[in-house]
């Protein structure tokens, strides 16, 4: 008895007195209260009322931003923009993350979404038809047709990958249509979507990058456009998705991207916008 | 410094856990592979060190096949608590564990096995249970070992990123990771926020080395 005493307090001593023990205590006692307190910051219930998750295309990143501050300044729900390039939105909301809304930038992934039931398909509209234009790195000159591209001194170009990004699509369906596509196709580099391709030429990574006119068009720096009979139209569209918490917050903010202040704002950004009655 | 610092608790708790996790779990495989004798232990030693052969984006892939919504565990996570897994913080946890957990069984084993066996014998003559022979002599005796492996699992776990952005997503103030905001202020061209946040990264992976590396010198 006094025995099996001794040892155990030996053994307690031991263990408070060594530092490892010390450690591993202040560490698990770290981690559980962090993870306590951290649970507050992403438990549904804060998604609450005034907010609304907006998985949204990388060429809507400015447009956007300013709809998102005038439909918090008008409505007082926050929207949480994640962009990215709108197939692989598709594919995380097919696979159930949490958005409210889909703006994709072409029709058929919105589609796809609806197929997999994850959209409501009555709320799918289109919000307005994009454009591609031609940006050089800085403090160079903007070729004045997709033709000159296959310009010797042009190296490297940037375009939006095409395998689930619609703006790379658009961009390898101008090349082709121009009929330099096998010309250029060493010389393409591709970004993640069409705004990681701008970042590649506004870092001077690339001679040239095929982009979105909304990232463009509010900006110094020249861009040529390229005619839109060389692509297919991206008619870009919208969905309120059932995978979110906040679906009256959804509804509204599609309401408000299609309203005349919403409209106004994505004109100002060079989208091409529905008529009223569309 | 930074517009919002959502993401840097975020990666913190991500990074605290996922590193408590892959302790505790990554000793236990560690001790079973280096004292244990059994059928397909090499095996169980590949599938462990897999995470740090293949590419990020890979595990990550297999990861949202295995719990995404439409895997089988993730239609039956989604019908007892009605959400799914992927797309929240316990996915990023989840990522960041899986990848944490070679570093601390990899280093662990190779200290466990060098300790002595003469020491353990000791202890199991004087008729201590194996528990107590593992929590008394094993792991005292090899924490050097283990402390670096837990080093690196926790310097794994704050910059995982691949496979994080495939299963949690990037979604601010959800799951959106430090790691995630500076690729993510990449892509918006706010270089600012982007260096702000690389420095930050970069400052508490060094202090969180030196600090390891001090402790386990100072107990020797």
């Amino acid at each position: 008895m006094t025995r099996t005493t001794a040892r155990t307090r030996s053994w307690c001593t031991r263990l408070a007195k060594s530092r490892w023990a010390r450690v591993w205590v202040t560490a698990t006692v770290g981690v559980v209260g962090l993870s306590g307190c951290g649970d507050g910051l992403a438990s549904p219930d804060d998604a609450g009322t005034s907010k609304v998750l907006i998985a949204a295309a990388s060429d809507l990143r400015f447009a956007f931003t300013e709809v998102g501050k005038q439909f918090a300044e008008s409505t007082g729900v926050t929207p949480t923009f994640t962009f990215g390039s709108s197939g692989q939105l598709k594919e995380q909301i097919i696979n159930g993350a949490p958005f409210d809304v889909f703006a994709s930038a072409n029709e058929q992934f919105v589609l796809d979404v609806v197929a997999a039931q994850r959209g409501l398909t009555q709320t799918v509209q289109t919000y307005g038809w994009g454009r591609i234009v031609m940006r050089s790195r800085p403090g160079r000159e903007v070729p004045t047709s997709i033709a000159d591209l296959v310009r010797a001194d042009i190296t490297r170009i940037a375009i939006a990958n095409p395998a689930h990004a619609p703006y790379g699509i658009a961009a390898r369906e101008a090349l082709q249509a121009a009929g330099i596509y096998t010309q250029v196709q060493p010389k393409l580099i591709f970004g993640d979507n069409v705004s990681d391709a701008l970042r590649l030429v506004e870092t001077g990574n690339v001679d040239v990058a095929i982009v979105a006119l909304s990232l463009v068009v509010l900006e110094d720096e020249l861009y040529e456009m390229i005619p839109e009979n060389l692509h297919s139209p991206l008619r870009q569209a919208i969905v309120v998705t059932t995978t979110g918490d906040n679906q009256n917050n959804a509804h509204k903010f599609v309401e408000f991207v299609m309203s005349d202040r919403g409209r106004r704002v994505m004109a100002s950004y060079g989208f091409v916008v529905p008529e009223e009655d569309q | 410094m930074l517009n919002d610092w959502f993401p840097l608790w975020m990666t913190l708790r991500v990074a605290l856990t996922a590193t408590a996790i892959a302790s505790i779990v990554g000793l236990a495989i560690a001790y079973l592979l280096a004292k244990g004798s059994f059928r397909g232990r090499a095996l169980v030693e590949a599938i462990v060190t897999l995470p740090i052969v293949i590419p990020p984006t890979v595990m990550g892939y297999f990861l949202l096949t295995s719990l995404g919504a439409n895997s089988t565990f993730g239609r039956v996570w989604e019908n007892i608590t009605g959400s799914a897994i992927v797309f929240t913080p316990t996915a990023a946890v989840i990522a960041a564990t899986v990848a944490a957990l070679p570093f601390v069984v990899r280093a662990s084993r190779a200290a466990i096995e060098e300790v002595d066996d003469r020491a353990e014998a000791a202890m199991r003559v004087a008729g201590h249970p194996e528990w107590k022979v593992a929590a008394l002599v094993t792991f005292p005796l090899a924490r050097r070992g283990i402390l670096a492996g837990v080093a690196l699992a926790g310097a794994r776990a704050l910059g995982e990123f691949g496979a994080t952005v495939m299963i949690a997503g990037n979604i601010p103030g959800r799951t959106q990771t430090l790691p995630i905001a500076v690729y993510d202020a990449v892509q918006a061209g706010d270089i600012a926020q982007a260096r702000n946040g690389s420095l930050l990264l970069v400052g508490i992976a060094i202090a969180a080395l030196v600090a390891m590396t001090m402790l386990s010198k100072r107990r020797t």
